[in-house]
């Protein structure tokens, strides 16, 4: 076991990858001789070439149509786009094209390839750097969306998202690069946990916390402060957004009866209105109150002055979670 | 003989239900071909061409130049009988293809409009089918609103498609069906932190509502609602029988649907969940993994009814209540420290017998929600008051759906009273990982051999079921004659003290 | 074939004034007049034999064809669409003709002839527009991707993978090259502009082919460009050239050129293929609302076809019967997609759920189950339509 942040472990992810498949490329703005601006892609065009790791023009669409015709070609495109908020010029791409190139033919073509998107706020950044738009990608059929949110899984998540042949985007939650954990360098991703299931992180009885990306530890340190209350709270980091592993969440708040969904994206029309209209229909006997969502305002991000009113924190899962038990 | 195809005004794509036929090309009579352009419509101040679809001979024009008609009516009616073949397409020439007419051209068109009109069919459907060898289309059930792109728009309609009986609500789209109630017991893989853990409630909020108005405690009741929740009625119900509780309860939707089914349906259908999932699971895995024998021994139960009753009027056991079961448990726990073997379980894995040198005297209770069996801690240890109170706690407890998981957890041994059944006797069920259980039926009057006569004497039978890995009949024997000697004459309890 | 990319930029004409855009007064290759003439070019030269005239007169023939009787087909209600390429015949199977068996073409919605030309069933293009399929072939059975509807977006695609076929090392005399069609309005979008960028950087062997013909539906060339399209090229760093859209042989020596440059590591040609729309946008288009029937007649004038006809006539290269063959062919081909496009069956309803997904999803899986439940809860079977 090794100790590594985040964003080193997804470096040595892709580093598995490129040695992995000769076809797997990596492209993005400044991701070449720079490392990318968090340093994820730090010594790989040194290690794999201008040809592999490729530095493009400014261009979201650009980079993501050419991937599209790289994949076409028979490459594995691995795109960055370097901030949440850059990515909607690439969403007509993303949308239109990568999402239903298998459906337009019908089955011949697919199109496997990753796109990295370091998501979410908590970095004392100016406007666009802070933004959570996974739920406009989970809407798209056709997309699967992913989000890591430790060490560990980011090395063998990213591995193994870019061996699916369905495209995959894939959050990265920035405010957690930096965060260290054990990581086991040797672990094929064959052999880790799969991408598209849900991971009880700590188990509980009292209610069930849904988080993902930069929420999970957040949750966690909820969970933590709530033992001291005599609260048991479980923790799932959901980590496949689209698929949503419905079994597992289903399963634990049958057990627990509560349920509390934690996202930094907007509740209005958040991920979480989803997961909760779902657990509501499937768990719905089991219910002892309402499913709770725990979010950002329907605002844009605000300034970074305000931004720790504006993102969940544990004082804030915790009042939803006293408020479940007020039913 | 004729063959009459109809061409149905196409959408063709301008954004209205309908078009004008502004000047046909062609009159009944005529030989027309495949995309011969035959007609110009309007659409929205713009023009269109149409060409036929069909080869033939024109057998009627259904809508006169200057009507009006809805997209999807029949316009014109071909004889499509007489010629080669309807595939045969009109010369790919420019000048015939469908095109635009330019509100110009129009303005300064041909004019010959009028020379035709008394040749045409009578525009209404209606009146067409008064005419021999014109058939009147159906009106098209479901029309497009035309758009810019593509076929256009259905039109709404306001009826339902009929379903199959049974059918409804199918729709709704879930991942997994939702499971049935979980079980207490079977809580063995949710987290290990359950120190006492909840019997599952399934009732929705408005239940849970009414249930918290009424003050009734949703645990124990057996929800006859879908998925084996609790229904409001089941909560007014539980309120009602709160004031008469019975010694056991029967299961009422059974009786009442065994009630009912005279008057019903030949069949009903009762969800197993809860408890009673819980019990047939389990006597289901002892009955095919522990090889069962049973042995009966039939005893006079004189001598233990009288004690029974002196003892009833010791200050000892003031406000506790004392039956036959009170000695025949305490019996079967000396006899399971004469014989301490009876008191143990096979450990499979290990590939041995672990005896235990405590007893957790379980009693099989039957209560609303089916058969539980919730043993005393450490039942050896009691002194007999002790011993009887625990009893009639651990009743009452059953009787109220307040039995906790621990209560049902470590049992060592258990006695099964199948006299309050009315029976006699029965082959009991050894409970999961215990080794014997003993089953005492009921004590009724009954000729016997007393004292070398014939008398009439309180006669009751005793079946002891044992798993044969662990206990051969020897053992069993003397545990079974322990117990029955110390029923007969309860001073022998004394001595085996 | 001589091949002089800086040339073309270096002939082309000082910037004209905002007025100098109409007409084909600009410089233009033209191997074939309309009047059915050859005609000489400095730059490009062809040598055709009689066959390889009469194969292309045939091409064209059919393709117009397959055009009008799908557009009848529409009429009739039998396509919910089609969107003609009358007028635009020479510029498609000229280009189409030039790519070699390892290119690979990148369509919009209009490149009926290409598809022809690169062996497509004209069946699978009905489809599309028919509605029961958004179009479901193999872009590589025959190197032909599928059609794209958003305006531009295939141009990032032929892109990438250009760069592709440069990675792959296919780059050389024998190599392979991406052509990317769009029209005029195309060159309006950020996605093209993009290409062009990412082209010139990268030196891509991507020939980019624009019909310019003259419309995007109601807009005219004005809108999208104040100096002629293939003048854009230079600002990005490649050579453009323009080229007489209506004449077959001219768009297929730019076009091989073009691509026989890209091949060689010469990177990206921007061709306009200086054409017009004879008919509408699509089926939908009112095209009298915005447009003079004079210009229309203008460019009738100018048919691709008909000049193609009027150079073997007066070369003498074919006789009467050749013709009546040619036109018996079309019309037995329009026949075969008429029946072919009255027998096509609806697809199934279950067949939403399929090809959504490459690797199997719970979601698709759930879906499909839940709604053929649902259809099968309906007292008569028929489908939801």
């Amino acid at each position: 076991m090794t100790t590594l942040a985040m964003s080193k472990a997804l470096n040595e992810g892709l580093r598995r990858a490129l040695e992995r498949d000769q076809k797997v490329l990596l492209m993005g703005e400044d991701v070449g001789k720079l490392g990318g601006v968090f340093r994820v892609t730090d010594g790989l065009q040194k290690d794999f070439g201008e040809s592999r790791v490729i530095d493009t023009p400014l261009g979201e669409s650009g980079i993501i149509g050419t991937a599209i015709g790289l994949a076409l070609r028979g490459y594995r495109p691995v795109c960055e786009i370097q901030f949440d908020g850059f990515v909607f010029p690439a969403f007509n791409q993303i949308a239109s094209q990568l999402a239903q190139m298998q459906l337009r033919s019908l089955g011949h073509v697919s199109l496997p390839i990753v796109i990295r998107i370091p998501f979410g706020g908590g970095i004392g950044a100016v406007e666009h750097h802070s933004e959570s738009p996974e739920a406009y990608f989970a809407h798209r059929a056709g997309l699967r969306v992913v989000a890591c949110s430790n060490p560990a899984d980011a090395f063998t998540m990213i591995q193994q998202a870019v061996a699916r042949t369905d495209p995959v985007i894939f959050f990265e939650p920035k405010r957690r690069y930096w965060d260290r954990g054990e990581v086991d360098l040797a672990l094929d991703p064959g052999d880790a946990y799969p991408l598209d299931r849900a991971k009880i992180i700590v188990a509980g009885t009292d209610v069930t916390v849904l988080a993902y990306g930069p929420m999970v530890k957040t949750s966690l340190e909820a969970a933590a402060a709530a033992q001291e209350d005599g609260r048991s709270i479980e923790v799932i980091d959901l980590r496949s957004l689209s698929p949503f592993d419905a079994e597992t969440v289903c399963a634990a708040v049958e057990r627990t009866g509560r349920c509390v969904v934690v996202h930094e994206a907007p509740v209005f029309a958040g991920l979480g209105a989803e997961i909760a209209a779902r657990v509501t229909e499937q768990c719905f006997y089991h219910l002892e109150a309402p499913v709770m969502r725990v979010g950002g305002f329907s605002t844009p991000y605000p300034p970074s002055r305000l931004e720790d009113h504006y993102l969940p924190d544990l004082d804030r899962i915790l009042d939803a979670v006293d408020r479940t038990f007020g039913y | 003989m004729t063959e009459l195809k109809q061409f149905k005004l196409p959408d063709v794509g301008e954004g209205l239900t309908e078009a004008d036929i502004v000047k046909w090309h062609v009159r009944p009579g005529d030989k027309v071909v495949v995309n011969q352009i035959i007609v110009e419509i309007e659409t929205a101040k713009a023009m269109v061409e149409l060409p036929s679809p069909f080869e033939g001979v024109v057998a009627g024009l259904l809508v006169g130049e200057g009507e009006t008609a809805d997209v999807g009516t029949p316009i014109i009616s071909v004889d499509v009988s007489g010629g080669s073949g309807e595939m045969t397409g009109a010369p790919a020439d420019t000048e015939r293809l469908p095109r635009a007419v330019s509100p110009a051209e129009r303005a300064g068109g041909s004019g010959s409009a009028g020379a035709d009109i008394e040749d045409l069919v009578p525009s209404t459907p209606a009146q067409a089918a008064a005419k021999p060898g014109v058939q009147a289309g159906p009106t098209p059930k479901q029309q497009r609103q035309p758009v810019l792109v593509g076929y256009g728009v259905k039109l709404g309609r306001t009826t339902r498609r009929s379903r199959k009986p049974g059918a409804a609500g199918s729709g709704s789209i879930q991942v997994p069906p939702p499971p049935g109630a979980r079980p207490p017991a079977t809580a063995a893989d949710a987290p290990a932190a359950a120190a006492d853990a909840r019997v599952t409630v399934l009732a929705k909020p408005p239940v849970r509502k009414l249930a918290r108005e009424l003050g009734v405690d949703l645990a124990p009741i057996e929800g006859t609602g879908p998925s084996g929740s609790i229904t409001r009625a089941d909560v007014r119900a539980a309120a009602a029988r709160r004031a008469a509780p019975g010694l056991v309860a029967a299961a009422p939707r059974l009786a009442a649907a065994i009630a009912g089914a005279a008057a019903g349906p030949r069949e009903e259908r009762v969800g197993v969940r809860g408890v009673r999932k819980h019990t047939a699971r389990a006597v289901a895995a002892s009955a095919f993994t522990a090889p069962h024998v049973t042995e009966f021994l039939q005893l006079d139960m004189t001598a233990t009814m009288e004690a029974s009753q002196r003892v009833r009027d010791l200050p000892e056991f003031k406000g506790v209540r004392v039956s036959p079961l009170l000695f025949v448990a305490k019996a079967l726990l000396l006899a399971v420290a004469r014989n301490p073997m009876i008191n143990s379980s096979w450990d499979d894995a290990a590939d041995e017998i672990v005896v235990k040198r405590y007893v957790n005297l379980g009693i099989a209770a039957a209560t609303g929600r089916g058969l539980i069996v919730p043993n005393i801690k450490d039942a050896h240890a009691l002194s007999l008051p002790a011993l009887a109170r625990a009893l009639s706690g651990l009743a009452e407890t059953a009787r109220a759906g307040k039995t906790t998981l621990t209560d049902l957890q470590g049992g060592t041994i258990t006695i099964s009273n199948v006299g309050v059944f009315g029976v006699d006797s029965g082959t009991p069920i050894l409970t999961p990982g215990e080794a014997a259980i003993l089953a005492f039926g009921q004590v009724r009057e009954m000729p016997w051999v007393h004292e070398a006569e014939l008398a009439v004497r309180k006669v009751c039978t005793l079946a002891l079921s044992f798993d044969h890995r662990i206990v051969d009949g020897d053992l069993g024997s003397a545990v079974l004659r322990d117990v029955g000697a110390m029923l007969e004459d309860p001073v022998r309890m004394l001595a085996w003290a | 074939m001589t091949v002089d990319m800086d040339g073309a930029a270096a002939a082309a004409p000082d910037l004209p004034s905002v007025d100098g855009l109409a007409g084909a007064a600009q410089e233009l290759v033209q191997l074939l007049t309309p009047e059915g003439e050859r005609a000489e070019h400095p730059r490009y030269s062809l040598e055709l034999s009689a066959d390889e005239i009469r194969a292309l007169y045939r091409d064209l023939v059919l393709v117009r064809r397959i055009d009008s009787e799908a557009g009848a087909l529409q009429r009739q209600g039998e396509l919910g669409i089609w969107a003609s390429l009358l007028g635009q015949e020479a510029a498609q199977v000229g280009s189409g003709r030039a790519l070699g068996p390892r290119d690979m073409a990148f369509p919009t919605y209009r490149e009926h002839g290409v598809a022809w030309c690169r062996g497509l069933d004209p069946m699978k293009l009905l489809e599309l527009f028919r509605g029961v399929s958004h179009g479901g072939w193999d872009p590589a059975a025959h190197n032909f991707h599928l059609y794209s509807i958003v305006i531009g977006s295939q141009a990032l695609h032929a892109t990438g993978y250009a760069m592709g076929i440069q990675r792959d090392g296919e780059t050389g005399e024998d190599g392979a090259a991406a052509i990317v069609y769009f029209g005029d309005g195309a060159t309006s979008q950020g996605d093209v502009n993009e290409s062009f960028i990412w082209a010139s950087v990268f030196n891509a062997p991507v020939v980019f082919f624009c019909q310019n013909n003259q419309w995007a539906i109601s807009e005219p060339l004005e809108k999208q460009s104040r100096i002629p399209l293939y003048q854009r090229a230079r600002g990005f760093g490649f050579p453009g050239i323009r080229v007489d859209g209506n004449d077959v042989l001219a768009c297929l020596a730019v076009t091989r050129a073009a691509l026989q440059a890209a091949r060689e590591g010469q990177g990206p040609t921007l061709i306009e293929a200086y054409t017009y729309r004879m008919g509408a946008h699509t089926t939908s288009d009112d095209p009298t609302r915005y447009r003079l029937a004079a210009d229309l007649e203008a460019w009738k004038l100018k048919d691709p076809i008909e000049r193609v006809k009027a150079y073997l006539i007066r070369g003498a290269m074919t006789s009467a019967s050749f013709f009546e063959g040619i036109e018996k062919e079309a019309a037995e081909l329009g026949t075969q997609i008429r029946r072919a496009c009255l027998s096509m069956p609806d697809p199934r309803p279950a067949q939403i759920f399929e090809h959504v997904y490459a690797e199997p999803h719970p979601l698709m899986a759930a879906e499909r189950e839940q709604f053929t439940a649902y259809l099968s809860s309906f007292a008569n079977e028929e489908g939801a339509r």
